[in-house]
């Protein structure tokens, strides 16, 4: 903390003549004054290599204290989908009326892992970065949007253990629970689609938090809360015709972006088919509002982000 | 060290300050009182009619232009000024409230093209924080800093990231100033040649030791060349050997910059380096002139403050502040910047 306690032993004075300097001044420009939309998003391209080489060379150091190193990376959400397995699915006994519920698990925790990773390590990008923020000049949003593809970047090996998971284990029978056989084809491809999209609903959501936590920081603590409310609320581990009794509670699953995106993705994997079309369409909606209003949001507090607190 | 007696000025000098009552509106009544007041915001009633000059639009680097700060901190201890019993037990329960500090008081200057200004002042007189409004780190409380270009701070306070190696943070570092690859590549071989680092570059920065770490920031911070240059104590830091090799670079940098900011300790230096100097002391701006000049008042006064001779280093400070011209900055009608950089 650079901000010194003054003591000040007089009031401030003047008794040398004043000077007035007439100036023109279109040659200058006001300090650390917010671009226009357009140029900082010409801004923002600029810095495109700072964000890539920022996510990676981040992600790649996520996990180099840990003696097992990136093998957690894995290792973490298996031993999640495990522990929500036994409980849920074996005891509590939420896998009646899922078909193939080991693979319907192993998509949502992996899945759901990476959306909750993304949207929070994106709204802590700029407060948890002071140092970084006060350093360099660099439009802001490119820390936000960094944590997130760094995000993606650790999810990388993640998704190709969900997969190989999937196809070895979806459609393992334990008990009673009802099985189809899991077979490999084009629809897999769906994937790619279903979490890009789910990755712009992520920056845009984490955009708007990050300008919320950078304000107050009060808001960290809301969003770990959230985020367990919406792990509950995608049926990340249980079907939701089974517990949504109430006509709105569906329709508020609907819309919920991180149910279609599960959904999309056990579709094609699990199910060898389509889901239903209107899951793209919320998708997509969410994807390019949260992208555009996050983006505005945060664009319009550029200035506030260096600030001492 | 002399405390000069010859030139001694008498240092109770706020009977014209502008904040208490001047003997013209005593004189009249009330009502005209407010009226009287009215025309005098901004024109104190002994001062002479302003000196007005012009800079030329092709000579004007930064214009600072009635810039304050104060700092809002959040504070745990902040229950303690408290004046209420409720209220005081309520913020220390909670552990939080907010602290005001208050670092820099309303300041105006103009810099030129081609001028080197150093930036003097003793531990928490303000220095710093006029350097982070001037790179526009930070927004000021009040009032705002114009400039050519959006001034680049040359210190060793660019942040690293510890987990990732040397050789990593080069490239994350020179691509946060805005270098492409390409660039980054050309300056990467001088910013290890300057940093001295060459073999432990492969390194994570956690096993670096405290010089090291500022090595390599500066080091990396000289990758660019700014118009608009600031530097700050950067000449101090690291042993013999780096020093002469950062020379070099630091010259080369501060012959291209357009305009150059010195924040030093070192007298020698300063004089030295630039030909005008800013002293700042107690969040205001004291002196503005001359490196002889501002220089000797400044040995003076941390002399007395050293020796602990309060008065005669409150003399040499209100004498000093007497010799000030202070500056309004006055834009031409409608060209105030708004645009960024």
């Amino acid at each position: 903390m650079a901000a010194p306690t003054t003591e000040r032993e007089t009031p401030a004075f003047t008794a040398g003549q004043q000077r007035t300097v007439q100036l023109d001044g279109t040659p200058l420009v006001r300090v650390g004054a917010r671009p226009g939309l357009f140029q900082y998003i010409a801004e923002l391209w600029r810095f495109r290599h700072f964000i890539y080489y920022d996510s990676r060379s981040r992600s790649s150091s996520q996990n180099s204290m840990d003696s097992m190193g990136r093998l957690w990376m894995v290792l973490n959400p298996i031993l999640q989908a495990a522990v929500y397995f036994t409980i849920f699915g074996y005891l509590l006994e939420t896998h009646r009326g899922v078909v193939n519920f080991l693979g319907y698990l192993i998509i949502g925790v992996f899945t759901f892992r990476f959306i909750q990773g993304a949207v929070t390590s994106a709204s802590n990008s700029i407060a948890g970065n002071q140092k970084v923020v006060q350093s360099f000049n660099f439009p802001r949003a490119a820390l936000p949007i960094s944590s997130a593809v760094r995000e993606l970047l650790a999810a990388g090996p993640v998704f190709v253990v969900m997969a190989v998971l999937v196809y070895a284990l979806g459609d393992y029978q334990i008990g009673d629970m009802v099985r189809e056989p899991v077979s490999l084809s084009w629809h897999w491809l769906l994937f790619f689609p279903a979490i890009a999209l789910a990755l712009m609903v992520m920056t845009g959501l984490g955009m708007m938090l990050a300008r919320a936590v950078n304000a107050y920081q009060d808001v960290k603590h809301l969003i770990s809360v959230g985020t367990r409310i919406w792990f509950y609320g995608s049926a990340v581990i249980f079907s939701i015709e089974r517990f949504a009794t109430h006509e709105w509670m569906l329709w508020l699953m609907y819309h919920n972006p991180a149910y279609c995106v599960l959904d999309i993705i056990r579709h094609a994997w699990v199910y060898d088919g389509f889901a239903d079309p209107y899951r793209w369409v919320v998708l997509g909606c969410w994807a390019v509002g949260s992208l555009v209003i996050g983006f505005l949001i945060f664009w319009h507090g550029e200035e506030t982000y260096g600030r001492e607190k | 060290m002399t405390t000069s007696t010859g030139r001694y000025v008498p240092r109770r000098v706020n009977w014209n300050s502008t904040s208490g009552s001047s003997p013209a509106s005593q004189a009249q009544g009330v009502e005209e009182d407010a009226v009287a007041e009215q025309l005098l915001i901004g024109h104190p009633p002994n001062a002479q009619a302003p000196a007005v000059e012009r800079i030329d639009s092709q000579d004007i680097a930064v214009a600072v232009d009635g810039v304050s700060m104060i700092y809002r901190v959040r504070s745990s201890s902040e229950y303690l000024r408290s004046k209420g019993v409720t209220a005081r037990q309520v913020k220390k329960i909670l552990g939080a409230g907010w602290a005001e500090i208050p670092a820099l008081e309303e300041i105006s200057f103009t810099v030129k093209q081609g001028e080197s200004v150093g930036v003097i002042g003793t531990n928490g007189s303000g220095k710093s924080t006029l350097m982070k409004l001037l790179t526009g780190k930070i927004r000021p409380t009040t009032g705002e800093v114009y400039a050519t270009s959006t001034p680049i701070m040359l210190g060793v306070n660019a942040a690293l990231v510890k987990q990732i190696s040397g050789r990593e943070n080069i490239r994350l570092g020179c691509l946060a100033m805005g270098l492409s690859p390409a660039q980054v590549k050309e300056k990467f071989e001088m910013i290890v040649e300057i940093s001295g680092l060459r073999n432990s570059l492969d390194m994570p920065l956690k096993s670096y030791s405290s010089g090291m770490q500022s090595r390599l920031q500066f080091a990396i911070a000289t990758a660019v060349d700014p118009d608009i240059l600031l530097i700050d104590e950067a000449l101090n830091t690291g042993d013999a050997q780096f020093r002469a090799r950062t020379k070099k670079r630091l010259d080369e940098v501060r012959a291209q910059a357009g305009c150059v900011f010195l924040v030093s300790h070192s007298l020698g230096t300063i004089k030295q380096m630039c030909d005008r100097v800013i002293w700042i002391e107690q969040g205001r701006l004291l002196a503005d002139g001359e490196p002889e000049w501002v220089c000797e008042q400044y040995e003076e006064y941390t002399d007395h403050k050293s020796n602990d001779r309060k008065r005669s280093a409150q003399i040499v400070y209100d004498r000093t502040r007497l010799k000030l011209n202070p500056v309004t900055v006055s834009f031409d009608r409608g060209t105030r910047p708004k645009r960024a950089s």
